[in-house]
């Protein structure tokens, strides 16, 4: 079946795995934007020479199944050694616009240095990272309530780069100007294109070791292996038609999304039809993204052991009406989409297969004034499951970030917390308790500007089986409770709380635990 | 003379090193449920082997498991924390992110601390000092009430201590006033660097932990005095000793120390041997450890985890993966062939043990090939089933469309594989080109992959210890007493100067040298740097000559933070791939090291005799089995090795490949070189 026997196959997928591992590293252990450094908000990953991921280093699922966008935005371009693509725009490779992909071509050093003619592009390198500030009217680049793409931020079309070129200098140094903080910025760059590199040098080594002839064929059958794993998966999935429904919380009112998702055999068909078309704020998703929260639920459903690559995701067709919320059209505002709609899709999933509902929602808060930006996301309670009761304060679904430590933000922000707890009894009841979301309330010590994006402030996070839901999340300034989608301006001296959502409970509370 | 005797999962290993250095060694099975039996079965042993008396020893250093094993039973103290309020569940809140990705509902390790004996302090420090202080009235009720709580130990963590500790320090003269026969840690002086999650788990650890721990060594102690011995000395995770009292207050320090005694071996060996760069694994049963000695120094690490706890206090930096000579191998859905994590361990063993293990491991496969001797009984006294072995993998072999020998071949290569990537997250990924290392394997089952690894690696010289089946209690023996102080500074650029450098660091310096019961014979100051920005650190080193360390006259000379901002800017390129001269550095923390000083170690191979040889087949990596000599027993210095070769030392088996040769050194240890 397989160009390589069972042996070679389990060395050529660690070596790959470790490759994505060590760019990830590199870029983590060197970036300065908090985003990146404390909270990991960075995905690297490489791919064959004909865009194909074969392998993808996991820290934050809402890249997963976006990387492959961009590698495809850029895989028709005439590519040279040395010459990189930078791209942030969502609907060309891109998520949301704080998102900035850079690729590298790899290619297998020629035989006579001379003769770059005759050198082989042996795949890519790819690394994304979330930068604390892209430009926008708010610091942090996560407005709460823009129209349009280009209210978000620096709109950036895949465009070469060559870092050695006084070219290359010119395109990052145009980039940064616009954005704040230009120095972190740069330095942001810089640490990505380093793990670039790093992956670059890996990929190099598996080729001279496989032979440079095979690395395409050995790569296959990476992509393959894990295709067959996915297949045997699904195949154990009870074949049927099942249906969910969700909303999300515009401004405007609810907006209601539909799943239908087909178990045939060996494949899945996730069928969104039915759902909102895209609207007037910055809920909208480009297609990349909804595809990322669906393989998200679809790795928690089947094993999470197989190797992420494109392979994985080869029996798995996702269907989105172009125009709609969850695959909308170039010019859409997107800012909210990757972090809150991409949520809500997971849980669209993962609710059709019977899990309760997590918070389903990042909680995404951004501070910032002239001097600073600082964006975090705060946890909360997740899903029961079957078995277990669900854990409290933390990540969900779609992200996994780390807090920024207190005793970091208070020296190298403005601003003082006041209380992080947990949100005791917020998690819903049900023979497994779902977990509880948490308190955290900030003072600003100067005048600056905040802007919050949440969800599950009006619909509850749902049990399965019978278990409760969750409570709804709340946001309160000066304890007066706020919009859960606003911009505003802090004084020094207010204080900002926000109470997470509890995830849902799983099976009747009353019934004797199994 | 010198003991050392090191506890592991299922023997206790002793060295003994006799004042004409000679070395003695002997192993007997572990005692889970009180260590102490078996360290002393195992002293009486090396004793009667050397015809020594207790009395003779001058120095016994020891190696255990008795803190870790506590945490991973869950057999903690009842213990309470003071945290600043409304921050009592940081302890819980962790960093918020969860175990697994896609494993939704599995639960970080649970809080040391459960939600009841969190009590919450009235006081608040911010980075520059008090904002609300604690009321010694407030101070004291709480304590009380904490009191009436019954805990058996208490942990002290407030925001900001490492700051400032002056309301740490109040908590803690209430507690020894109130319930002075309770344990108390304190985070500022245990850990004393920011992050507040990582620093009260670690301080909570240490309470939790302490009260079992102090009483296994004041019980140990008192059995060693009974023998006449003398006091033990512990080895703690950052491969330095420490006495019993200061050990058992902070069973943090000695979590880690399992395989930091090793290290400290491979450290000795690779001294004589004139090595400074050499890369160590340590295999055993169930895991690798692995380890870098780059200039004749092991990295060290603040950042280490236990059971998925943080603990941020000096460790060697060790990275352990899941390949042993027990892991079982097996086929996955997609068909490739996996080695581990799970293992067979020592009971029932891999199916070559014939305790009624049926499926293949990493052993059976050695076996197999002929890299390791049915006739030749493993420590312990263990003979060894090769039909077992053959059908294990036989079987396994048919799952996966392989004959025997090629299932058996994958096998090993697959474990080689994860080595290979725990060898490259050590080396590589932090910077470190391998070739020009040498490779030092060692653990029972090292040695068999240091050939195929050396090769992966581009490594042309390995080094086997004659003693590498027993070198973590060589290690031990070979020890020095060391103590450790830390503070998070937090110093910009222009606060960087010389006068202040000095003064903070002598602060260090004093504090650790005060608490090391002899003089110190080495000091070395780490300075944590990074860009203004960044969030992770570079350590730059000084050591400083004891001698120019004088508690009474200050001056150590003033360090110049220029050149300590060019040494940070040289080792972030060469970590990171690029510098950035524009860029401010700051100085985040301080660590200071002092060491007592450490025995000389120079092993005299005794009876060391040209050895028996004969040829038997070995199936080398391409399949082909290859007629190869054996060596058996005792080399003595000068003895040639040429590959194919298997030398069966007393406690572990090298295997040498086609191509490799080399020779005994006058300590015994192995010296090989491909062609």
């Amino acid at each position: 079946v397989s160009a390589l026997d069972p042996i070679e196959l389990q060395v050529v997928t660690g070596s790959l795995r470790a490759a994505c591992e060590e760019m990830g590293v590199v870029l983590i252990r060197s970036a300065h934007s908090s985003n990146i450094k404390e909270r990991r908000d960075a995905s690297t990953a490489l791919f064959d020479a004909g865009g194909q991921m074969v392998m993808q280093a996991e820290h934050i699922p809402v890249h997963l199944g976006a990387m492959p966008a961009a590698v495809a935005a850029v895989l028709g371009e005439s590519h040279a050694e040395g010459v990189s693509w930078i791209l942030n725009d969502p609907f060309a490779g891109g998520t949301h616009l704080p998102d900035i992909t850079v690729i590298t071509p790899v290619f297998a050093p020629g035989k006579r240095s001379r003769e770059r003619s005759h050198e082989v592009l042996l795949g890519f390198a790819a690394s994304r990272a979330h930068h604390a500030d892209v430009g926008a009217r708010v610091p942090g680049s996560m407005p709460a309530e823009s129209r349009r793409l280009e209210e978000e931020g620096v709109v950036i079309s895949p465009r070469p780069l060559d870092p050695s070129s006084a070219e290359g200098q010119r395109t990052i140094e145009e980039l940064v100007a616009r954005m704040r903080q230009p120095h972190e910025r740069r330095a942001d760059l810089r640490a990505q294109l380093a793990a670039n590199r790093a992956g670059a040098q890996r990929l190099i080594e598996l080729a001279h070791r496989v032979g440079i002839d095979r690395l395409h064929e050995a790569t296959d059958a990476v992509l393959d292996y894990s295709e067959r794993r996915t297949r045997a998966c699904l195949a154990s999935l009870p074949d049927g038609v099942l249906h969910a429904e969700d909303v999300l919380e515009a401004r405007e009112g609810e907006l209601v999304l539909r799943l239908r998702a087909v178990v045939a055999g060996e494949r899945l068909l996730l069928d969104f039809s039915g759902s909102a078309t895209q609207h007037d704020g910055n809920l909208n998703c480009p297609l990349a993204v909804t595809r990322s929260a669906c393989l998200f639920a679809v790795r928690v459903l089947t094993d999470p052991d197989i190797p992420p690559s494109a392979g994985a995701y080869r029996p798995i067709e996702v269907r989105v009406p172009e125009g709609t919320l969850l695959n909308a059209r170039p010019g859409a505002a997107v800012a909210a989409g990757n972090v809150e709609t991409s949520s809500r899709v997971a849980d669209l999933v993962l609710s059709a297969f019977g899990r309760a509902q997590g918070q389903g929602t990042m909680n995404n808060l951004t501070l910032g004034n002239n001097d600073f930006s600082y964006y975090e996301t705060l946890g909360g309670g997740q899903g029961a499951c079957a078995h277990a009761d669900g854990p409290s304060g933390v990540h969900v679904a779609m992200s996994n970030t780390l807090n920024t430590p207190i005793e970091a933000l208070e020296r190298e922000f403005p601003l003082r917390v006041i209380e992080y707890a947990l949100r005791r009894g917020s998690g819903g009841c049900g023979r497994h308790r779902g977990g509880d979301g948490v308190v955290r309330e900030l003072e600003a010590l100067a005048a600056m500007s905040f802007s919050l994006i949440a969800e599950r402030r009006r619909q509850q996070p749902r049990g399965a089986d019978g278990g409760e839901p969750g409570a709804c999340g709340r946001d309160l300034l000066d304890g007066r409770p706020l919009r859960s989608k606003i911009t505003g301006a802090l004084l020094p001296g207010q204080r900002l709380r926000i109470e997470t959502p509890g995830g849902g409970g799983f099976g009747d509370a009353r019934e004797p635990q199994h | 003379m010198l003991l050392g005797v090191d506890v592991g999962g299922t023997f206790t290993d002793v060295v003994l090193l006799a004042d004409d250095a000679t070395v003695h060694t002997a192993k007997v099975p572990s005692t889970p449920s009180e260590e102490s039996l078996a360290v002393l079965e195992a002293v009486r042993a090396v004793l009667a082997l050397a015809g020594a008396r207790a009395q003779d020893i001058e120095r016994f250093a020891h190696g255990m498991t008795v803190a870790t094993n506590a945490l991973l039973e869950g057999r903690t103290a009842r213990t309470a924390l003071l945290a600043t309020a409304g921050f009592t569940d940081v302890i819980e809140l962790a960093r918020q992110n969860r175990p697994h990705l896609y494993e939704l509902c599995r639960a970080a390790p649970t809080p040391l601390v459960p939600a009841e004996l969190r009590f919450a302090v009235p006081e608040r420090m911010a980075p520059d000092g008090p904002l609300k202080a604690l009321e010694p009235t407030a101070a004291r009720e709480l304590v009380a009430a904490l009191a009436a709580s019954e805990p058996e130990a208490v942990a002290v963590a407030l925001l900001h201590s490492y700051a400032d500790p002056a309301h740490e320090q109040l908590l803690a003269r209430l507690l020894a006033e109130l319930v002075p026969a309770v344990h108390v840690s304190l985070s500022y002086e245990l850990v004393g660097t920011f992050r507040e999650f990582e620093r009260t788990a670690t301080t909570v650890l240490d309470a939790a932990l302490s009260p079992l721990l102090s009483s296994y060594l004041g019980r140990l102690s008192q059995d060693a005095r009974e023998l006449g011995l003398c006091e033990p000395q512990i080895m703690q995770s950052s491969g330095g000793l420490t006495d019993p009292a200061h050990a058992g207050a902070h069973a943090a320090l000695t979590v880690l120390s399992g395989p930091a005694g090793g290290v400290g071996g491979a450290l000795a060996l690779a001294a004589l041997a004139q090595e400074t760069d050499v890369l160590c694994f340590d295999m055993g049963g169930t895991s690798c450890d692995v380890c870098v000695i780059e200039g004749s120094q092991v990295p060290e690490t603040a950042e280490r985890t236990i059971a998925g706890r943080p603990l941020a206090l000096p460790a060697l930096d060790i990275h352990t993966v899941g390949a042993g000579g027990g892991s079982i191998a097996w086929r996955d859905a997609g068909g490739a062939l996996r080695v581990g994590p799970a293992s067979a361990g020592a009971d029932p063993g891999p199916a070559c043990y014939g305790r009624g293990g049926e499926q293949a491991t990493v052993t059976d496969a050695n076996l197999l090939l002929g890299r390791l001797l049915e006739d030749s009984p493993l420590a312990g006294g263990l003979e060894l089933d090769r039909e077992a072995a053959e059908r294990a993998i036989a079987c396994l072999g048919r799952e996966l469309g392989l004959g025997p020998i090629d299932c058996a071949l994958g096998i090993v290569h697959v474990a080689e594989a994860e080595m290979l990537g725990a060898l490259r997250v050590m080396s590589v990924e932090r910077g470190v080109d391998p070739r020009g290392f040498a490779l030092m394997p060692f653990g029972g089952a090292g040695p068999l992959h240091a050939a195929a690894l050396a090769r992966e690696l581009g490594v042309s010289r390995i080094l086997c210890p004659r003693a590498s089946g027993v070198l973590c209690a060589l290690g031990l023996a070979a020890a020095a007493p060391r103590r450790d102080a830390a503070r998070t500074v937090m110093l910009d650029a222009d606060a960087l100067s010389p006068e202040r450098l000095s003064r903070e660091r002598d602060k260090l310096i004093d504090e650790a040298s005060a608490a090391l019961s002899s003089a110190p014979w080495r000091i070395r100051v780490r300075h944590e740097l990074r860009y203004a920005g960044q969030s992770f650190e570079l350590a730059v080193e000084e050591e400083l000559a004891p001698a120019a360390h004088d508690p009474g006259g200050r001056d150590l000379g003033a360090l110049d933070p220029d050149a300590l901002c060019a040494e940070f800017a040289r080792a972030h390129e060469l970590r990171y791939g690029y510098r950035d001269d524009r860029a401010a550095v700051e100085l985040v923390n301080l660590r200071v090291s002092v060491w007592g000083a450490s025995p000389a170690l120079r092993p005299r191979v005794q009876g060391g005799q040209h050895p028996d040889t004969d040829v038997r087949p070995i199936v080398f990596d391409r399949g082909e089995a290859l007629p190869a000599s054996i060596l058996r027993g005792e080399l003595a210095p000068g003895t040639r090795v040429c590959g194919p070769a298997l030398c069966a030392l007393p406690e572990a088996t090298l295997l040498v490949a086609p191509g490799w040769s080399g020779e005994v050194d006058e300590f015994a240890t192995i010296r090989l070189m491909s062609a």
